[in-house]
């Protein structure tokens, strides 16, 4: 959320004075390590990047990111927003989550590799030191089937669940499928090499084979959003 | 890929640390519902699943309009996070779950809270939730 947040306030002022930006660009490629409870993920990120004003500090770009995500006994939780906030509205960004309408799966191992587009904002703060945030907007998971178990109270089933195929960000809860994100902050050893550390927020969705959670609707979406520290480094292509 | 398999194994090496590991010492029988005039209504054996250890007979009692689920004997080798289920088949695709095993070992009785069909719910099962791991099963007659 405060990520989210953070870019969009950071994201839509500088879009206005886009048409006025220099032509200057730069290329990134970096892969990030980052660790959680009981999980992980390896990224791989290229960014392109429009470097804007005079002293061009400000950067904004796309990007095409793979991560791949694994874990072990996770509890993922209702997705939809039309049951976490009863609505699917812009407005649920501000709207805390129905605790009853929401239902657990505990998925035993999963792998999640996600292929997305990404937006990115950094800033040049010193000459070595850049920092940005960046997420993912759209794109496909993919990942092998893995055993789950549906618990609803005192009752439950087991059933099979896979990554749900194709993602989209949207806001909040409507977002649908895996998407990454990260905040980070950059330190450059010389011209091409930088090692970078990053605040990871990553969101992965698997979908059960059929439609495990009755009410107050039928649900087949389940979400984890994992919060993980992550290091790495960066190579400047351009 | 070297570093992927390393971190891999990093996180499964972090992911295996047990927790909510089941007693070992046998629960106070004194504690316990006395059912000697309770109703015998199914029984079953256990049979360990997996290779696991597990070993006992499980008998439904009802008494007093409750039903009651009685581990006596059971043995079992202990795991983590073990729960006792009632399911409607041998996978348990649909469960309810009776609560934590008690103990690895000796007599133990479980009051079935919600109203239950046991022509619906024929095998009870003991269950490591947290790896989704069966470790018994025991169908009833």
């Amino acid at each position: 959320m405060l990520f989210r947040s953070c870019f969009i306030l950071l994201a839509f002022g500088p879009l206005f004075a886009f048409s006025q930006a220099t032509s200057k660009t730069s290329d990134y490629l970096d892969a990030t390590l980052a660790f959680g409870k009981y999980q992980g993920s390896l990224a791989i990120h290229y960014t392109h990047f429009w470097n804007l004003g005079k002293s061009q500090r400000l950067s904004l770009g796309f990007g095409g990111r793979i991560t791949s995500y694994i874990g072990a006994n996770q509890y993922y939780v209702t997705a939809p927003a039309q049951l976490t906030s009863e609505s699917t509205s812009p407005l649920i960004f501000f709207k805390d989550n129905i605790e009853k309408n929401i239902d657990t799966l505990l998925i035993k191992s999963p792998q999640v590799t996600m292929m997305n587009v990404s937006l990115n904002i950094q800033y040049r703060i010193s000459k070595k030191i850049t920092a940005g945030f960046n997420i993912d907007a759209l794109g496909f998971s993919f990942g092998g089937k893995q055993s789950a178990n549906y618990i609803n109270g005192n009752t439950g089933a087991n059933t099979q669940a896979s990554p749900t195929s194709f993602n989209i960000l949207l806001i909040s809860d409507n977002d649908r499928g895996s998407l990454n994100s990260e905040l980070f902050a950059r330190y450059a050893i010389n011209d091409r090499w930088s090692v970078r550390g990053a605040l990871q927020f990553l969101f992965t969705e698997y979908t059960t084979e059929t439609k495990v959670q009755q009410f107050p609707e039928a649900n087949d979406r389940f979400r984890v959003k994992s919060f993980m520290l992550g290091a790495g480094v960066t190579y400047k292509l351009k | 890929m070297k570093t992927f398999i390393l971190f891999s194994f990093i996180l499964m090496m972090i992911a295996c640390q047990p927790n909510n590991i089941t007693p070992t010492a046998p629960v106070n029988n004194s504690a316990q519902p006395d059912l000697t005039d309770g109703t015998l209504l199914k029984q079953g054996m256990f049979t360990g699943i997996g290779g696991h250890t597990v070993s006992g007979t499980v008998t439904i009692y009802e008494k007093s309009s409750k039903k009651y689920i009685v581990f006596d004997p059971y043995s079992s080798q202990s795991g983590p996070d073990l729960k006792v289920y009632l399911s409607k088949n041998e996978q348990a695709s649909e469960y309810i779950r009776i609560g934590p095993l008690m103990s690895t070992t000796g007599k133990q009785v479980y009051e079935v809270t919600t109203n239950v069909d046991l022509a619906v719910y024929p095998f009870v099962h003991i269950w490591c939730e947290k790896f989704s791991v069966e470790f018994a099963r025991a169908p009833l007659k």
